[in-house]
């Protein structure tokens, strides 16, 4: 699904560069679900922009569902991402004077789907999040776990090759934070590629695999005996 | 472009900054307002001018004599040219062509009696012609026509005012009413548009008046209309050829203007129409000026609009928004704020106008209005300025990384 070659990026600081990937070798297959760790700095929110064509590469190959991806217009990126992936932000981002419903909607509204079938699989993927009482609530109206189900419903909403979390948890309790990552794993079983990136170690155990990032290079890459956490809910 | 998600979105923006969407949209009405103030304002100057000339035709040239006030052709200044009826008859045959109507004028004041009612009045002798030169309106009777003037008939056609003076409540048509003793036989009452006072004249024909004063072919000035298929330059080519000729035959300088004087209608209008132009553009140089300050204010607005949304604007293209279609959003936004302000001052402008526009009627200013074209004009400057406010921040917008969105920690 995913195959990074050997990727470098680095970002200038006035006269000096900063060297944030050191060349990343990375491949992801279908229906994985792959925890990114480290400490800040380590590049892993970097690697994580290049995934999701929000920021290019200075060379290295990245290959998405057999698409090349390698020097985009901003329109074409924008057809890409809305094509083939979906993010799912920290602090949720949605927009706060659009019902759940229509956030949800609204990466449908880019593919220009209708607008009746648009509302119509608004509220089916808000069902499967468990939020459909809550359709035509403001954003102001959910709690934290709430927004994030609804941003997670969103991400899923156009139906994504692949599925960018950038820390889902880091802004809610553990309770929640649990409640969410159990919705990502249920949304994994049903066999959709995950990428999460995190650093709260716990989380990470909640993938299949877990990939270390330090100092702009993959330092660890291991297959992890997933901890479901249904139980903690 | 005018889906619902789009509107939603602009009202939205606008329902949460009531106040600053206010404050601009006032600048943009307001300049709207003044440039449409300033255009009905010239415009009821034109007015004002047109309807003080409206009273003759607007193609009439007049030329009168007085005394020449430089030495020429041997003879001193200060010598008095007369026109004499002969002038008439060679104006006409030297431009067959040119001239539609031709009458020659005299001069007198009369005491007029009926019964025992007296009055005075001035009396302008003329041709026949004289009628459709000075657009006299003749309500009942007739003008003076061409058996008059070759019977020397002791007619007149008098203004409605001598007619209520002299007449009261009795029918003046065919009466007779003495003029200095002699008796003329009212054959005509005429109205005048222009003024009151051009109702208290008498029209009597040339040469009866001519006979009456010592048996003269003296005539006092002469007024013609040109050909009304010319257009202004052929208008005042012809009356440099009339003023050369003219000049020429009473042997004056032909910079006097004091001998002899061609006065043509035409140059007094350009004249106007020219001075009105200039104040309309002054009126729209102004109003554009403060338009800009208003568009500004627009682009202003729009730029703090786009920094407090970046973040929104960045999740949007993480979900996949063309960028394109951020430009829309905030042209459209741009527009619509434009638009509907400049709409309200237009209306405002508009009512007031129609309000009170209609009972400002003086001489040099009336009715006060805007025409068709004016709001048309000003709805497309309107559009194009809502345009050019949101461009930039529509670029800038379309700019925003979506990577912001990401980096919120």
């Amino acid at each position: 699904m995913i195959e990074i070659k050997d990727l470098h990026k680095s970002y200038k600081m006035g006269t000096n560069s900063l060297h944030v990937l050191k060349g990343i070798n990375f491949k992801v297959e279908d229906g994985e679900l792959v925890a990114i760790m480290g400490s800040s700095g380590s590049g892993k929110s970097t690697l994580l922009n290049i995934l999701g064509m929000l920021d290019g590469a200075d060379s290295g190959e990245y290959t998405l569902d057999g698409v090349p991806i390698k020097n985009l217009s901003e329109t074409k990126a924008a057809q890409y991402r809305n094509k083939f992936l979906g993010f799912i932000f920290q602090s949720f981002n949605l927009i706060n004077y659009k019902s759940a419903a229509e956030n949800v909607a609204l990466p449908l509204y880019y593919q220009k789907v209708p607008r009746k079938e648009r509302q119509e699989k608004a509220m089916q993927y808000l069902e499967r999040v468990g939020l459909k009482p809550w359709a035509d609530h403001l954003p102001s109206e959910l709690s934290g776990g709430q927004k994030q189900r609804v941003a997670i419903a969103r991400a899923m909403a156009a139906e994504p090759k692949v599925l960018l979390a950038d820390e889902p948890t880091g802004a809610l309790d553990s309770k929640t934070s649990y409640e969410v990552m159990d919705l990502i794993q249920k949304i994994n079983d049903e066999g959709n590629t995950i990428l999460v990136v995190t650093h709260e170690e716990d989380i990470a155990h909640m993938c299949k695999r877990i990939v270390h990032l330090k100092d702009g290079v993959i330092v660890e890459d291991k297959k992890v005996e997933q901890v479901r956490a249904e139980q903690y809910v | 472009m005018f889906d619902r998600d789009v509107w939603q979105e602009i009202f939205n923006t606008l329902k949460t900054n009531k106040l600053r969407t206010f404050l601009t949209g006032f600048s943009v009405g307001w300049a709207i307002f003044i440039l449409v103030m300033l255009l009905a304002s010239v415009n009821g100057m034109q007015n004002g001018f047109v309807g003080q000339f409206n009273d003759d035709a607007t193609n009439s040239i007049f030329v009168r004599t007085g005394t020449t006030a430089k030495a020429y052709g041997g003879f001193e200044a200060g010598r008095r040219v007369q026109l004499k009826n002969d002038d008439l008859e060679y104006i006409k045959q030297s431009f067959p062509k040119d001239i539609e109507y031709i009458s020659a004028r005299y001069y007198s004041n009369t005491t007029a009696r009926y019964k025992e009612e007296t009055g005075s009045y001035s009396v302008q002798a003329t041709h026949p012609d004289h009628q459709a030169i000075e657009k006299t309106l003749v309500v009942a009777g007739r003008y003076i026509n061409e058996a008059d003037i070759v019977n020397k008939a002791k007619v007149a056609v008098i203004g409605r005012k001598v007619a209520e003076d002299l007449f009261k409540n009795e029918d003046a048509l065919g009466k007779f009413v003495e003029f200095n003793g002699l008796p003329f036989r009212v054959i005509g009452i005429f109205t005048d548009d222009g003024d009151d006072n051009a109702e208290r004249r008498i029209y009597a024909p040339i040469s009866t008046y001519q006979r009456i004063y010592g048996n003269t072919n003296e005539i006092a000035s002469i007024a013609l209309t040109y050909n009304p298929n010319y257009d202004l330059t052929e208008a005042l080519d012809f009356s440099e050829r009339l003023e050369i000729l003219m000049k020429r035959r009473h042997k004056i300088a032909p910079d006097d203007q004091a001998g002899l004087n061609v006065w043509n209608y035409a140059e007094a209008f350009n004249d106007i129409s020219s001075f009105t132009a200039v104040l309309k553009g002054i009126g729209i140089g102004v109003g554009f000026l403060i338009l800009i300050a208003g568009i500004v204010g627009i682009g202003n607005i729009m730029v703090f609009t786009i920094k407090e949304r970046t973040k929104e604007i960045g999740v949007r293209k993480a979900l996949g928004a063309r960028p394109i279609q951020i430009v829309n959003l905030v042209l459209l936004e741009s527009v619509f704020i434009t638009a509907i302000s400049g709409f309200v001052g237009l209306l405002f402008a508009w009512m007031i106008l129609a309000a009170i526009g209609p009972m400002i009627e003086t001489p040099a200013f009336s009715n006060p209005s805007v025409s068709l074209s004016v709001v048309v004009t000003a709805t497309i400057i309107l559009i194009i300025a809502g345009v050019l406010a949101g461009l930039l921040p529509a670029m800038k917008a379309a700019n925003v990384k979506p990577i912001v969105a990401l980096s919120d920690k």
